[in-house]
């Protein structure tokens, strides 16, 4: 029998409710609803973990995020992953990644990997960022203004309004292209890449993954996209205003407001060119006669927050449905296509899951469970998802335990529960009160005591410390003085 | 108790290409392992473990469950 392949497509920032198989309205995705047909649809896919840094653990190598430690992000020098299992098992591997700068060698995610290409350089990223403007006599006077303005809340206020509209004036006397405004490699990109690496393959079986930052903030997708999506009248000086209004820290929710529709505009198109790409990819695949025999999973590391509880972008500040619940399609021969499954289901049990079925040996170290067997049957088991994070500054542990219908949130921090029922609250506005649904909460809580257990008694000290003294190390090249490499090791 | 001290034995070799490597960045070998050591035991995250499970079961028990 010939070997099956592998495809992961990470996607940054994609939400669950912003994919057409997984019911958005907006006709975005238009190539992976046609691949959901064939596939396995998994409608309730919850990280382990948000942002990127404490997502992809568990999904490269099957471990909770805080599994380590809190000082340590990334996989730890000789983790298993899903890369390192593969290269073991004889396949061709190859990631190709979008600029993500936690997703590099310095956080270990080119283990693995024959062929790792992260983009960070512009050389290969194709992405030009604009030089920084010259101090001018200006600045002075600016500098004194400001610090007049400082005084008081309402001069402050004044100031931050009017230096926002002169800088905004200031920039919109240029003339600028979406493309030279894009901070990220878009994904057609890298797919031409990955096509290439696919052209060079003989026979052997692969494992390739792409990590697209197309949706990614600041929103500047290729104008192709939105023409695509019949949005003609937002130019790049338009976009730029929106991205630069959007990432004002000076106006609150309420202001922020009136840009929303516009920027939801700007990253659906993201989406949908990510979408458009993948469909270039399975045409080449399909040219090369390799589709059949490949497993191709699409799915995302963290959703993104549209003010839904008065944030933006993906800062794990909290834990909401737009940050932990993504798109999760897996297409797979032998896989009875066209299904939808509910109930929750972890990214932590991902890597294992592809590992049997592609008939790959699965780690002892992962965390995670193959569920090969239920997607296979068209049933997932009912088990409650976790999904942690570390807060900035205490680096005590945020999480939330998730069933079918309750999803409850513990912030150590200030040692606070809050239960909601996602069945008839899914906006998460209503908390319950300790005397609703006491079993509910009293369940859940139990599943989160266990986890922590699991947690500390489980902990890999020797893979902790090899981590940790990889970026005491790299500190330690990077600046040769003593207290500037533990300042960048505390700050970095 | 900080200016307490303790030996330790290490083998030749290791030390002399680990002075080798420190130069410009440590004063001495004593200096780059107190400062790999302190660096390694901050990392506090079994205890920070525990004492979040000890929340939990406290929680658990306000809710007459324990």
């Amino acid at each position: 029998m010939k070997r099956r392949s592998l495809i992961l497509v990470t996607v940054d920032c994609l939400r669950a409710d912003h994919v057409g198989f997984q019911g958005y309205a907006c006709p975005v995705t238009p190539f992976l609803d046609s691949v959901a047909k064939n596939s396995v649809v998994v409608s309730d896919a919850v990280v382990a973990g948000a942002p990127t840094y404490f997502s992809f653990p568990a999904i490269m190598a099957s471990r909770y995020p805080l599994g380590l430690g809190r000082e340590i992000l990334g996989i730890a020098p000789d983790e298993l992953t899903l890369a390192t299992a593969l290269q073991e098992a004889g396949f061709a591997t190859a990631a190709f990644l979008a600029g993500n700068p936690y997703l590099s060698p310095r956080f270990g995610y080119d283990q693995g990997f024959d062929e790792f290409h992260d983009f960070l350089d512009s050389d290969s990223s194709g992405v030009t960022t604009a030089p920084l403007q010259r101090s001018s006599p200006l600045s002075g006077v600016n500098r004194g203004l400001e610090a007049i303005a400082r005084r008081t809340r309402l001069t402050a206020t004044a100031y931050d309004e009017l230096y926002f509209r002169y800088c905004q004036w200031i920039s919109s006397r240029e003339d600028v292209s979406l493309d030279q405004l894009r901070r990220y490699p878009a994904a057609d990109v890298l797919i031409g890449k990955a096509c290439s690496w696919l052209n060079g393959l003989r026979d052997q079986p692969f494992f390739l993954w792409i990590h697209l930052m197309d949706p990614h903030h600041p929103y500047y997708p290729p104008q192709e996209a939105l023409s695509s999506l019949g949005i003609l009248n937002l130019s790049a000086k338009r976009a730029r205003f929106l991205n630069s209004s959007w990432n004002r820290g000076d106006i609150g929710p309420g202001r922020l407001q009136r840009y929303k529709a516009e920027i939801i505009s700007l990253y659906d198109a993201g989406v949908h060119w990510a979408d458009k790409q993948l469909a270039r990819l399975v045409a080449a695949l399909q040219q090369l006669q390799r589709w059949d025999d490949t497993a191709f999973v699409v799915t995302a590391d963290h959703g993104e927050e549209f003010l839904e509880h008065g944030d933006r972008y993906h800062s794990p500040t909290s834990l909401p449905e737009q940050l932990i619940h993504v798109p999760l399609l897996v297409r797979a021969p032998g896989l009875s296509g066209g299904t939808t499954l509910s109930g929750p289901f972890s990214l932590i049990h991902l890597a294992p899951t592809l590992l049997e079925a592609i008939g790959a040996e699965v780690p002892h170290s992962f965390q995670g469970r193959s569920h090969w067997g239920q997607l296979s049957a068209g049933k997932l088991p009912s088990e409650p998802a976790i999904a942690e994070c570390a807060e900035e500054g205490t680096r005590t542990r945020l999480m939330t335990v998730r069933d079918g219908n309750f999803k409850l949130v513990i912030r150590f921090r200030d040692q606070t529960d809050t239960l909601y029922d996602l069945k008839n609250d899914p906006g998460e506005r209503s908390p319950l009160s300790d005397a609703v649904q006491k079993n509910e909460r009293v369940q859940l809580l139990q599943i989160a005591r266990r986890h922590l257990r699991e947690s500390r008694e489980g902990r890999d000290a020797s893979s902790g410390v090899r981590a940790r003294l990889r970026e005491i190390r790299r500190s330690l090249d990077r600046r040769p003085t003593q207290s500037a490499a533990l300042e960048t090791v505390e700050h970095g | 108790m900080a200016n307490q001290l303790r030996t330790v034995q290490l083998p030749e070799d290791l030390c002399v290409q680990a002075e080798s490597w420190l130069k410009g960045r440590f004063d001495s070998l004593e200096g780059l392992l107190s400062f790999l050591l302190a660096e390694i035991v901050k990392d506090d995250g079994a205890k920070l473990d525990q004492h979040e499970e000890e929340i939990v079961q406290q929680r658990l028990r306000d809710l007459g469950y324990i």
